[in-house]
């Protein structure tokens, strides 16, 4: 099989909708406030909020404490438009390079309810940078080749 | 498909140590004793990290004879498509979270 032909990727993006019994101030609120976030965003780990300076251009650093080790997450805060919009950069410490823009926006629903449309976007060139270093070109031929070989047998 | 946790993923590159030890194996596989020289560990120190990195399948071993050799594992973190899924499932799992806490904290402002 020849080379895997690693061109400049598309945009890759996912997008995730939930809706909240909640109403958009209070979820806005759970969402920016320090004190909050604590209470949730560490998906049941005790989490260190270390930086969380919500305003374009403001760092946000938070460290959660798994079973197996602590790890760091943070980013930039891009735009905020308090109660419907937040946009931040999200990096995580062990896949350094790898940065995604996160834009949160939400929407205020009937019955003291709240819809969050989530939509993530990889889409670097640091992203890209990462895997041409990290031997990505090298890594793909080689799964490349195993799956020619599966394919064959 | 095997699947392997997403925490004992992230718990396994949390550490500097760890992520050197993938960094290596990158260039080529490597036995514990190679591994422990290079990091300056004790074997019994370089065998607990590579455990943990075993156990997320980030690295694999093999032992031939008395060496144990590791390579990376099944599990390839540099693949876009899997940190991508991966990441959809560590914010539906935040999202979740959120929507516990606010049911907890329902009527408070």
């Amino acid at each position: 099989m020849s080379k895997s032909n690693l061109t400049t990727p598309a945009e890759k993006q996912i997008r995730v909708e939930r809706i909240f019994d909640a109403p958009r101030e209070r979820v806005w609120k759970a969402m920016t406030d320090s004190k909050q976030l604590a209470q949730w965003w560490g998906r049941g780990h005790k989490l260190d909020v270390e930086s969380n300076d919500v305003r374009p251009g403001g760092k946000w650093r938070f460290v959660e404490h798994g079973p197996d080790g602590k790890f760091g997450f943070s980013g930039t805060f891009k735009e905020v438009k308090a109660p419907e919009k937040l946009t931040l950069t999200f990096g995580f410490d062990g896949m350094p390079g790898k940065e995604s823009i996160n834009e949160l926006r939400l929407e205020e629903l009937s019955g003291g309810r709240t819809r969050m449309v989530a939509t993530i976007t990889f889409e670097s060139r640091q992203d890209r940078d990462g895997m041409l270093k990290s031997g990505m070109q090298e890594g793909m031929d080689q799964s490349y080749a195993a799956l020619d070989k599966l394919l064959a047998a | 498909m095997v699947q392997y946790s997403l925490d004992a993923a992230f718990g396994a590159l949390s550490d500097a140590t760890r992520r050197g030890i993938l960094e290596r194996l990158g260039g080529g596989d490597a036995s514990i004793t190679e591994l422990a020289e290079r990091f300056g560990m004790t074997l019994t120190g370089l065998k607990k990290h590579v455990a943990i990195l075993e156990e997320a399948g980030l690295v694999a071993t093999e032992k031939v004879g008395r060496v144990r050799t590791c390579r990376l594992g099944p599990r390839r973190l540099d693949d876009e498509a899997t940190w991508i899924e991966q990441y959809r499932l560590m914010l539906e799992a935040r999202l979740d979270r959120l929507g516990d806490y606010l049911a907890r904290t329902k009527g408070k402002p």
